[in-house]
């Protein structure tokens, strides 16, 4: 057994002593060794418990991972990712609580404030100890009891590779492959943890299910993988991300995320990005690399994706919808929000193989300061595609001279029958429109945050209530300093 | 004397161009810019044949004057102008390996279309320069099935208006690119009608740079496809500078096996205030196995712009189909109707007349061949 085997295999002994103690939660458990090796893999499986077959997988994956190219393709700029220079177990984090809000970085409280989120909830943000955080025990177990009666399985995915390894295994890597892509293929090979959600046949979800009540979801960790299945004529609304900044110290994320929409099922997914965007001055912020994607598997099935993106130094994320099932529909409605100098590279791909198939796009893309805003998309319709439909509208609002806004949409379509329209603009701030909100004396930023919700209006109406009242507050933080 | 010098470069010019070439390779589907356009497998191993590419070239008005790319001692604005603007990887391989071309200068306001024809196989080269408040109608035909590479040359200097317009009638089995390099001065025009009946592959590619404030690009297009015809046309504007205008309108009809494709970029580059672009591009298909790729790209870095682009894939409007009908017009007669209303307006732009009824004619011979 080489060193760093040895190595790994004590440090999952040590990990496994603490745990006799009944320390779930607080511990401070040690990190994998730094860098990336088939030894780090098989820590991070060894660490979660899980059976051969899913190392096995994850093994595969990390072979192939050896054998990718990072894409370079995008329109987002950074140094070179040192993929030896991270850890990849890194949570739950070493640093101390804090004591009190006093410790905290007075601009993320400021931030906080202006969201309106309550005392007890900033503090969980930002990691201070507190007795009781917000009785999310007992607020998680009455989901939980709900949940079960209905027969939902709503669950960290590891949880769901111990307890339901069959539902896991058939569905797993069938939406993005292993091989899928350079971050998505590093993600299966040491993705640390997610959320599985099964919607039983015929079930309306009865909650819509948020990560922010998911017990132990405070730390999701840099590589996060989700699968949400929605069995025939069940309906699940899933929120992720929360609008209230978060600091973290990993820098590089790549998360998937699986949808299965079975016959006649709706899958309906809201995210809203808000991390650590780095400094006016582009030093720091996170890299966003995450691969999503649904598969509309059976007739007449639909999945929604709605996505506020504000944070991140770094997006790169194309949440797609593989159209296959007879009429089934996909729908995607993004703000993409870059200030200071954030680059983002998001859109979506439409793939329409059923018959009577619809999609609709709605991106708004928002650049100011010295950020680039990309749109790319793809539309395609295949042979079989009778009577497919598709709606895009992609619109680029510039603030300021130093931004740029990009669109890069891919039409394509091989049947006569078909429909696809497609349209895009881009403008700035109308200068009548600011004067005749400063006159009516409201502040320059007030005034650029109300236009702009304006022009967000139509996703951000698609957004769950309570996602879509803090997100509007959000677009109007995001754009701070931006004018004038 | 060898081929390197038969173009009135210098050889060092010719090498530069052919190590680019070289270091890029023919391009593939695997080169995003030639995602729908294998130029690799259309060319297979024998790549373009040698030798045979030539020009021809219409009565000449007053004001223009030529010269053969291959004579020796070339005036001035040859040496000036010849190999100077952007070259891409096909062009590059045009400026390193033609064996001769035309180069056309013209000083003032020229009457009359001049033609200008292509035929043979292998590489050629043009090149315009247009002199300050010049003023050209130039008509390009394309002849033959060969497989050639042309490499063209634009430079308009202020307010010079060139109005082109381009008629490649369909040439199965050929291999034909085309890559067009042009610059505007301030004021200048380029008004243009590219009309393409589609070949195995046919590429036409055009990078236009407006580089002087109030400069403007109207570009337009129809394909008409059948059988396994391909043909795309792919455009690049870049708005250097403020206040300049881009307009494109690009239809196609795509019948048969064929594939119908439409790439556009336009860049406003920084600064570049007050530019306005618009972008269109339309495919109607009439087959099951016809494929349409239309790609409009916006690439912005300037606030105060009006940019817009537009893009539909699809068949007929059902409700005008039946309106014609209800009207006592049968389905066929209906869709022949509405087939052409939805090319014309992309012809309407040509200032021409005479020219206009060529591609009206070109086009109405296309579509009895397409939809029968």
């Amino acid at each position: 057994m080489s060193s760093a085997a040895a190595d790994t295999k004590n440090t999952v002994a040590a990990i496994g002593e603490k745990y006799k103690y009944g320390f779930v939660t607080d511990i401070e458990m040690e990190k994998a060794p730094k860098g990336l090796s088939e030894d780090t893999v098989r820590f991070v499986s060894a660490k979660k418990g899980e059976p051969q077959w899913m190392l096995d997988w994850r093994l595969g994956a990390f072979r192939r991972w050896g054998e990718m190219k990072e894409p370079n393709w995008a329109r987002v700029h950074y140094p070179k990712i040192d993929y030896q220079n991270a850890y990849y177990y890194a949570a739950p984090k070493n640093t101390p609580l804090k004591q009190s809000l006093d410790e905290v970085d007075p601009k993320l409280l400021e931030t906080y404030k202006k969201l309106g989120i309550p005392l007890n909830e900033q503090m969980a943000l930002a990691g201070v100890a507190v007795d009781a955080v917000f009785d999310s025990v007992s607020v998680a177990t009455t989901f939980k009891d709900k949940l079960n009666e209905v027969g939902v399985i709503f669950c960290p995915i590891s949880e769901a590779i111990r307890d339901y390894p069959d539902l896991v295994k058939q569905y797993l890597g069938t939406v993005v492959p292993v091989t899928d892509n350079f971050f998505a293929t590093l993600n299966a090979a040491v993705f640390t943890d997610g959320t599985f959600v099964y919607v039983p046949k015929g079930v309306r979800c009865p909650m819509e299910l948020s990560t922010y009540f998911r017990i132990n979801a405070s730390e999701t960790g840099q590589f996060e993988r989700t699968l949400i299945i929605a069995d025939e004529g069940s309906y699940v609304s899933y929120l992720e991300g929360c609008t209230a900044p978060k600091r973290d110290e990993n820098q590089l994320h790549a998360a998937v995320v699986e949808l299965v929409a079975l016959e006649g099922a709706e899958i309906k997914y809201s995210t809203v990005q808000n991390w650590y965007p780095g400094d006016e001055n582009g030093l720091g912020g996170i890299y966003n690399f995450v691969t999503k994607r649904g598969d509309c598997r059976g007739d007449r099935s639909k999945i929604s994706w709605t996505q506020v993106e504000t944070g991140s130094a770094i997006t790169w994320k194309y949440p797609s919808c593989i159209l296959r099932g007879d009429g089934s529909v996909g729908e995607f409605y993004s703000i993409a929000i870059a200030n200071h100098y954030q680059q983002a590279d998001t859109g979506t791909k439409m793939i329409h193989l059923g018959k009577n198939t619809r999609s609709r796009i709605i991106s708004k893309g928002i650049s100011a300061g010295k950020a680039q805003n990309t749109y790319r998309g793809q539309v395609s319709v295949y042979g079989k595609a009778e009577d497919a439909r598709n709606f895009t509208q992609c619109d680029s609002l510039l603030i300021g001279g130093d931004c740029g806004a990009h669109t890069v949409p891919y039409i394509e379509s091989r049947n006569p029958t078909a429909r696809i329209e497609h349209e895009a603009t881009t403008s700035k701030i109308a200068d009548d429109q600011l004067f005749y909100c400063l006159q009516r004396g409201l502040g320059q930023e007030e005034a650029v945050a109300l236009i702009v919700n304006g022009f967000c209006k139509e996703v951000l109406q698609q957004l769950p209530m309570e996602f879509a009242v803090e997100a509007q507050k959000l677009v109007g933080i995001s754009l701070e300093g931006s004018v004038g | 004397m060898s081929n390197s010098s038969a173009l009135a470069l210098p050889v060092a010019r010719r090498e530069q161009a052919a190590s680019h070439y070289r270091a890029m390779g023919v391009p593939h589907r695997r080169v995003e810019e030639w995602k729908y356009s294998d130029l690799a497998r259309a060319l297979g191993e024998e790549g373009f044949s040698d030798g045979t590419a030539c020009w021809h070239i219409g009565p000449l008005p007053a004001g223009v004057e030529i010269f053969d790319l291959a004579e020796p001692n070339a005036p001035e604005w040859v040496r000036k102008h010849l190999g100077s603007l952007k070259e891409s990887v096909m062009s590059a391989a045009s400026l390193a390996y033609a064996q001769g071309g035309v180069a056309l200068h013209v000083t003032k306001v020229a009457a009359g279309p001049l033609a200008l024809e292509f035929s043979g196989a292998g590489h050629v080269r043009a090149l315009i320069v247009m002199d300050a408040g010049a003023s050209l109608t130039l008509q390009e035909n394309l002849a033959g099935c060969d497989r050639r590479n042309i490499g063209v040359e634009i430079v308009l200097g202020e307010k010079a208006q060139l109005h082109h317009v381009r008629i490649a009638p369909v040439a199965a089995g050929a291999v034909q690119v085309e890559e067009v390099a042009m610059t505007l001065a301030a004021g200048a025009g380029y008004h243009s009608h590219y009309a393409s009946f589609g070949a195995k592959l046919s590429r036409l590619e055009l990078d236009i740079a407006l580089e002087g404030e109030g400069a403007e690009a109207n570009l337009s297009g129809v394909s008409v496809l059948g059988e396994d015809n391909h043909a795309d046309i792919t455009t690049r504007i870049s708005h250097a500078v403020g206040l300049t205008h881009s307009t494109q309108l690009f239809k196609k009809v795509a019948g048969g096996n064929s594939r119908a494709i439409y790439q556009g970029k336009v860049s406003v580059e920084k600064g570049a205030n007050g530019s306005d672009s618009r972008q269109t591009a339309k495919a109607l298909l009439l087959s099951r196995q016809a494929e349409a790729d239309l790609k409009p790209e916006l690439e912005i870095f300037a606030d105060d712009v009006k940019c817009a682009h537009g893009a539909a894939v699809g068949d007929l409007d059902a409700d005008s189909l039946f309106y014609l009908r209800a009207r006592g017009i049968p389905e066929t007669d209906a869709r022949a109707l509405l087939i052409h209303a939805f090319l014309e307006d992309a012809m309407t732009g040509i200032a021409n007349a005479d020219l206009r009824e060529q591609v009206r004619g070109a086009v109405n011979d296309a579509l009895g061949r397409v939809s029968a």
